[in-house]
């Protein structure tokens, strides 16, 4: 339970511009600029810049620095610096952790945050709240950073004076004051919040001020729109869907795991319809027509490529089937889609009457959501995989609604609440000319960005985690948002701010969420301790679907456009990182490459390959699949990409190409959120902006766009240039049913793979227990001195690339709890990117086969010679395997990297010299080496040696580091550690309650992992293999489990289970294989003929 | 040769041999300073802001030293406390003494006591305190008998080597769990029980981690 702290804020923060000045101090320094204009230029090993001279002399005034301060080493006197008085619950060393919520639109996340000393350092899902488990998403993830971000709002200002708080008080009774009575003149335009607590106080502020305006704006819709309810039900309700119960589900253009509000809870429970078990058990069937390639899209068993404007038709089509009626004939003319697809896959759902589900992409017009809810209604799946809930109706005006008042002179006063819309407002509004136009402009943001650049008056925001307030989930559940810290720069908190704007007698927020809770003191206690107020979860309602009065709804419908290369469209997508723009500051998050494309630090023109071959652009490197030759638009994490200039209705942007397959034919995606012009040094130029063509009548998508050539190029920051796992069985799958099904071939990630031409492994153990092989069998006559295995636990991993469904949240998970650093794209596009755990994108078509490597010289090689139109995706979560014969620590001459008694492969910082060799030998390539000293320097400063001007990561920035983790320095090689400082805090911790006995043992499911304690899907599974109950243990003893290169005799401790795809026999893009399945057999049992694009069809098990 | 050497090399031998005489000057220096025992602190006693007398406290008026280090079964830091802690008890003895100025002042404003750090591990060392404790090796195998230090000295080398000595064979240095805080306290081998340690290790599984995940992270 969290009380509130008297306590004044530390005495070094109070000064808190302090740091931002001293980056201020930087950008201004002609040094400064300098240094961005030629940094780590072309091969950073090498020395330019400095001649040798040059260098010789700071290395010998270096030394003698070094000579006269040895005096000075050896004694350096250290403080310990206790508190004055003791903290409440406070023990030095050992983390709090408090219930708290991360808002986001109209839902929330709730979480637990860490709390180091009031310092509040990682965020993990609060386990209370069933539906998430736990799990967290990558934006919850990545929230904490912002906290602590040196370029936040850190003073309330007007006309570029310092408010103080007395000043932020007096204006904002001022304005209750002069708007006392009617309230004219006076307007509001807000972000869209859950808050019981807001929404209270805005009932209040319309009762005071009838006349004026509130207004709220989101710029992308994560939500079903109310009006395709209203038409459907004559209800206000939404949807919430039960994807664990759904067999057979399809999505049209939805992407359920990410950009849909509740998309936490939706993978979570998708993952629990995709888990097998044992070849007997159900899956799920996930159909999915989408335009843009998105997760859900990458998870699909059967994906049909369609134009965001096609939807409609497609959803009429098979809605035709499963409602069996003509009345939507109409809507479906045009479609160009193969009927048996359509027919197939309506037959597929009624044979799954009250187990299947259809679900519409928020994005979508009102006509696609209604026939959404009539199949749902008529398939019988309401109240079984879809429930509707109540919402109280928002009753806010729109940002149109308060264009028009302000043209129309009638806002006097307008105080813009979060949001961004200077930057993000529909093109056709030109809002930051009207925001001119008001004569007084109150701005209350976290950040200084383009409205508030626009605005008068700018009050400095809090962050989530310094504020009080509360929230409502996805399922309406409340949960509360209380503060881990006190405002690090005297930010005002938005409740407190509506409460004083009310004039309400007790204005803090604690006071106001109080009240709202109904003022019990003991009831108010529990609601902060448990993180949530149990069953206040929205009902679900009985709605009856009325075909009739739907009938409105589909009278303004938008029109069947036919698609070309002059007559494209558009998409835009809420981005996986950025989301809106709202976390473009965010390094970790700027860093995290994007789940489809692997492009950090940037956004891009996603443009079909059909599309750039008809534009003329495929590179000629773009094709390497075996023929790496040819010169490559990639290199080393570099994308060449081509600018190309987008127009749509009249309005321009300008951005870089990249050729997405997968995506429909003449649907370009852009997402949003990039191209900030006033956000801190992150978040301003990271890509463009794609707000400036966007406008009111085409919000999601927009048709009528053209692509022209600028003749320019600009280097974007790939992490993935290599999109094929060229025949080789990296990613093990097979279809659940089928000839050479799961069902059939439990046996399928051993049988007909590389393993069974490889030497045994295990000899005569292969068929003991893992424990057993774990700790006593011979580690295969290596000639290196292995370990002894006695540990107490044995430790272990297993990923289930099943329902992994490649979010990237263990991504930033890892880098928050493992204190890994921002390197910045120069960085990036050198390939020096820190993250301990990637996601392996592979795309396959089928299309890979033996000849191509032969004839690779010829004129017009065969093999897989394009990118692929219409791939299948595998994702990998790829980290340290943790290999028990690990080829790492035989080549290091510093013996830094060694196994510990429990089979964890782990480092030793201060050993190692930094020779490199480990990454080198490492068949996963998956350690990370520290070539600058990227934890001392700012993100975008040269490190320039010990007498270098240095530019230190300021202070605030160092207090989000885990202190449990060592920092690590220049020169160091580091990797995934299997949260060692988890696993030994486990450890202690049981040794501890075990004091004068034996009982030692951890119980299994007490040490997670940082990736695992994320995962949305509960993909990844950490524990002790040497307990044969432990659940890691048993997902290793599946027939699925097998081991990333293990034929090489390195004995893995990370381990995958290989990944079922379930498509429909009928459908006619049934594939009898896995494409990547089918790429392995033509590579390496190539049928004899020319029949290679077949699968082959031949078991071929049995070689051992 | 003279094609190959210019006439200034004839200087390079002695040039040489003067280098390697100081260079290996240096090396021996460097090693007796940095790579001894010595180096690592043991008899550092600095200047405290204020003379806590241990030998008083915790010796003659025989205080736990859980009473102030208190989280030392709990977390891996001991903890230094608070001042209030101290003003517990100075509240009612010794009110105006002019060496518990610095307390009091501290107990009133806030700001921190400026305790000087004696027995400092690296950045890169998580030692944990509670997990030893709990498991019978007692304060005064680390720290020394700091219940006859008037003024508190570095007792122990604190070298990973002399932490390996235990870790690789602690039946040595064990005691008998109820003996952990009292500081007169023998190991169990000392008294000549060694076979009951080594029993006890067996038992209660006491395998001190002698891998680097042990400490390092």
């Amino acid at each position: 339970m969290k009380r509130k702290f008297d306590h004044s804020a530390p005495a070094g923060l109070s000064t808190g511009p302090k740091y931002w000045r001293s980056l201020d101090e930087l950008a201004d320094t002609p040094g400064f600029r300098e240094h961005l204009a030629r940094e780590f230029p072309e091969g950073a090993s090498s020395m330019e810049g400095v001649d040798r001279r040059q260098f010789m002399k700071l290395m010998a005034a270096s030394f003698a620095l070094g000579g006269l301060g040895l005096a000075g080493c050896r004694r350096p006197e250290a403080h310990i610096l206790p508190y004055g008085k003791s903290v409440e619950y406070t023990v030095p060393g050992l983390p709090l952790y408090f219930a708290t919520a991360m808002p986001l639109r109209k839902s929330a996340i709730p979480l637990l945050a860490e709390t180091h000393q009031g310092r509040p350092t990682k965020l993990e899902g609060n386990p209370s709240y069933l539906p998430h488990g736990g799990a967290s998403s990558l934006l919850a993830q990545a929230s904490v950073l912002d906290l602590y971000d040196p370029e936040r709002a850190t003073a309330h200002t007007k006309k570029g004076d310092t408010l103080s708080a007395t000043q932020v008080n007096d204006l904002l009774a001022g304005i209750n004051k002069a708007y006392a009575g009617s309230g004219e003149g006076l307007a509001f335009l807000a972000d869209e919040s859950a808050s019981p607590t807001r929404a209270r106080l805005i009932a209040k502020l319309k009762a005071q001020f009838p006349k004026a305006i509130w207004a709220e704006y989101e710029p992308v819709q994560d939500e079903p729109p109310v009006a395709a309810a209203q038409a459907a039900f004559g209800r206000n309700v939404k949807p919430l869907y039960r994807f664990a119960q759904a067999k057979r589900i399809l999505s049209l253009d939805a992407d359920f795991f990410h950009a849909e509000s509740g998309s936490l809870y939706y993978a979570r429970e998708f993952a629990k319809g995709r888990r097998v078990t044992k070849p007997t058990d159900p899956m799920n069937r996930l159909y999915v027509a989408e335009s843009g390639f998105s997760l859900t899209g990458s998870m699909a068993d059967h994906r049909l490529r369609l134009a965001s404007n096609h939807i409609l038709a497609l959803a009429a089509a098979i809605g035709a089937h499963v409602l069996e009626t003509r009345n939507f004939d109409p809507l479906a003319q045009g479609l160009d889609v193969n009927p048996k697809w359509v027919e197939e896959c309506a037959k597929d759902l009624l044979a799954h009457r009250g187990e299947s589900l259809v679900v519409a992409g928020a994005h979508q017009p009102v006509a696609v959501h209604c026939l959404a809810y009539a199949m749902n209604a008529k398939l019988g799946n309401v109240g079984k995989t879809v429930d509707f809930v109540e919402v109280a109706p928002s009753g806010a005006s729109t940002i149109a609604a308060l264009a028009t008042a302000i043209k129309a002179g009638s806002v006097k006063t307008l105080l813009v609440l979060n949001g961004n819309p200077a930057y993000n407002a529909p093109a056709d509004l030109d809002f930051g000319a009207l925001l001119k136009s008001v004569p007084d402009v109150i701005r209350f943001g976290y950040y200084r960005d383009e409205t508030s650049a626009l605005a008068g008056t700018h009050l400095a925001a809090t962050h989530f985690l310094e504020s009080w307030g509360d929230a409502r989930t996805v399922d309406g559940t409340i949960v509360p948002v209380q503060p881990m810290i006190m405002p690090l720069f005297n930010g005002l908190m938005e409740v407190e701010l509506l409460a004083r704007l009310a004039g309400e007698a007790k204005p803090e927020a604690y006071e106001q969420v109080f009240a709202t809770r109904g003022g019990d003191k003991k009831a108010f206690e529990k609601f902060l301790h448990d993180g949530l107020v149990a069953g206040s979860a929205y009902p679900a309602v009985n709605v009856a679907f009325d075909l009739q009065r739907v009938g409105a709804a589909f009278a303004k419908t938008p029109a069947f456009v036919a698609l070309s290369k002059d007559n494209l469209e558009v998409r835009f997508t809420t981005d996986h990182k950025m989301d809106d723009g709202r976390f473009a500051n965010n390094g970790w998050l700027q860093e995290c490459p994007d789940p489809m494309t692997k492009i950090s630090w940037d956004n891009a023109i996603l443009v079909s390959p059909r599309l750039a071959a008809e534009l003329n652009i495929v590179p000629a490197g773009s094709a390497i699949q075996v023929a790496r030759k040819e010169e490559a638009e990639f290199v080393q994490g570099k994308e060449n990409a081509r600018v190309f200039e987008l127009t749509l209705n009249g309005r321009a942007l300008r951005g870089p190409v990249h050729i997405q397959p997968g995506l429909s034919n003449y649907t370009i995606v852009v997402p949003l959120g990039y191209g900030r012009t006033q956000s801190g040094h992150i978040g301003t130029g990271a890509g463009f902006d794609a707000y400036v063509i966007r406008a009111s009548d085409g919000l999601g998508f927009a048709t009528g766009a053209k692509l022209t050539d600028t003749g320019k190029r600009m280097m974007l920051a790939n992490t993935q240039e290599h999109w094929s796992m060229e025949g080789r069985d990296i990613v093990r799958e097979a279809n659940l049913e089928g000839e050479q099904g799961y069902a059939v071939n439990p046996k399928f990630v051993r049988e007909n793979t590389i393993d069974s031409h490889s030497p045994p492994v295990l000899g005569k153990d292969a068929d003991k227990d893992l424990a057993f092989i774990a700790t006593t069998t011979p580690r295969g006559n290596s000639l290196y001195e292995t370990p002894n295995f006695d540990g107490i636990h044995q430790w272990g991993m297993s990923i289930d690339l099943n329902t992994c469904i490649g979010c990237n949240a263990c991504v930033v998970a890892c880098q928050a709890e493992n204190n890994i650093p921002i390197v910045g794209k120069e960085q990036v596009m050198r390939g020096r990117e820190m993250h301990w755990i990637r996601l392996d994108r592979y795309y396959s078509d089928g299309k890979v086969d033996a000849r191509a490597m032969a004839d690779l010289l010829s004129k017009e090689p065969s093999g897989n010679r394009d990118l692929p139109e219409d791939p299948q995706v595998s994702m990998q979560p790829m980290t340290c395997q943790h290999c028990e014969l690990a080829p790492c620590e035989t080549v290091c001459p510093v013996n830094a990297t060694v196994h510990d008694e429990e089979g964890i492969n782990v480092m030793a910082y201060n050993r190692c010299i930094g020779t490199r060799y480990c990454a080198n030998n490492c068949p996963y390539k998956v350690r990370r080496f520290n070539f600058f000293d990227f934890n001392k320097r700012a993100t975008d400063a040269l490190y320039m040696g010990p007498l270098g001007h240095q530019s230190e990561m300021p202070e605030l920035v160092k207090m989000v580091k885990n202190p449990d983790v060592t920092v690590r320095m220049r020169g160091v090689m580091e990797k995934c550690t299997y949260c060692v400082q988890r696993v030994q805090q486990g450890k202690i911790a049981q040794k501890r309650k075990a004091g004068a006995s034996g009982n030692v043992e951890i119980p299994d499911g007490t040490v997670r992992t940082a990736c695992q304690q994320v995962c949305p899907a509960e993909a990844i599974v950490f524990g002790n293999i040497k307990d044969p109950a432990s659940e890691v243990s048993r997902l290793k003893a599946q027939d699925r489990d097998y081991a990333v290169l293990g034929y090489l005799n390195i004995r893995p401790r990370t381990t995958y289970l290989g990944k079922l795809r379930n498509p429909n026999p009928h459908m006619p893009d049934y594939s009898a294989l896995p494409l990547s399945r089918v790429e392995y057999n033509n590579k390496n049992h190539p049928a004899h003929g020319d029949d290679h694009g077949s699968a082959h069809a031949v078991k071929q098990g049995g070689h051992e | 040769m003279s094609k190959i050497f210019p006439k200034s090399a004839n200087a390079l031998p002695l040039q040489i041999i003067i280098f390697l005489g100081i260079l290996g000057g240096v090396a021996a220096a460097g090693i007796t300073y940095y790579a001894t025992p010595a180096y690592l602190r043991v008899g550092y006693q600095p200047v405290q802001p204020v003379p806590f007398d241990h030998s008083l406290h915790a010796g003659q008026l025989g205080m736990d030293c859980r009473y102030c280090h208190s989280s030392v079964e709990k977390s891996g830091t001991s903890s230094v406390p608070a001042a209030q802690t101290c003003m517990n008890c100075h509240s009612i003895i010794k009110t105006q003494s002019p060496l518990l100025e610095v307390v009091r002042q501290s107990y009133a404003t806030g700001e921190p006591v400026p305790w000087v750090k004696i027995h400092q591990t690296p950045d890169y060392v998580y030692f944990n305190h509670s997990v030893h404790v709990a498991r019978g090796v007692s304060c005064v195998e680390c720290h020394g008998k700091v219940n006859e230090m008037a003024v508190v000295s570095h007792d122990q080398p604190h070298s990973m080597s002399w932490c390996l000595d235990c870790h690789r064979n602690p039946a040595e240095r064990i005691r008998d769990p109820k003996d952990v805080f009292n500081l007169d306290s023998q190991t169990l081998a000392a008294q000549g029980k060694l076979a009951d340690a080594q029993k006890f290790v067996h038992d209660w599984k006491v395998k001190p981690p002698q891998s680097c995940s042990g400490c390092h992270r």
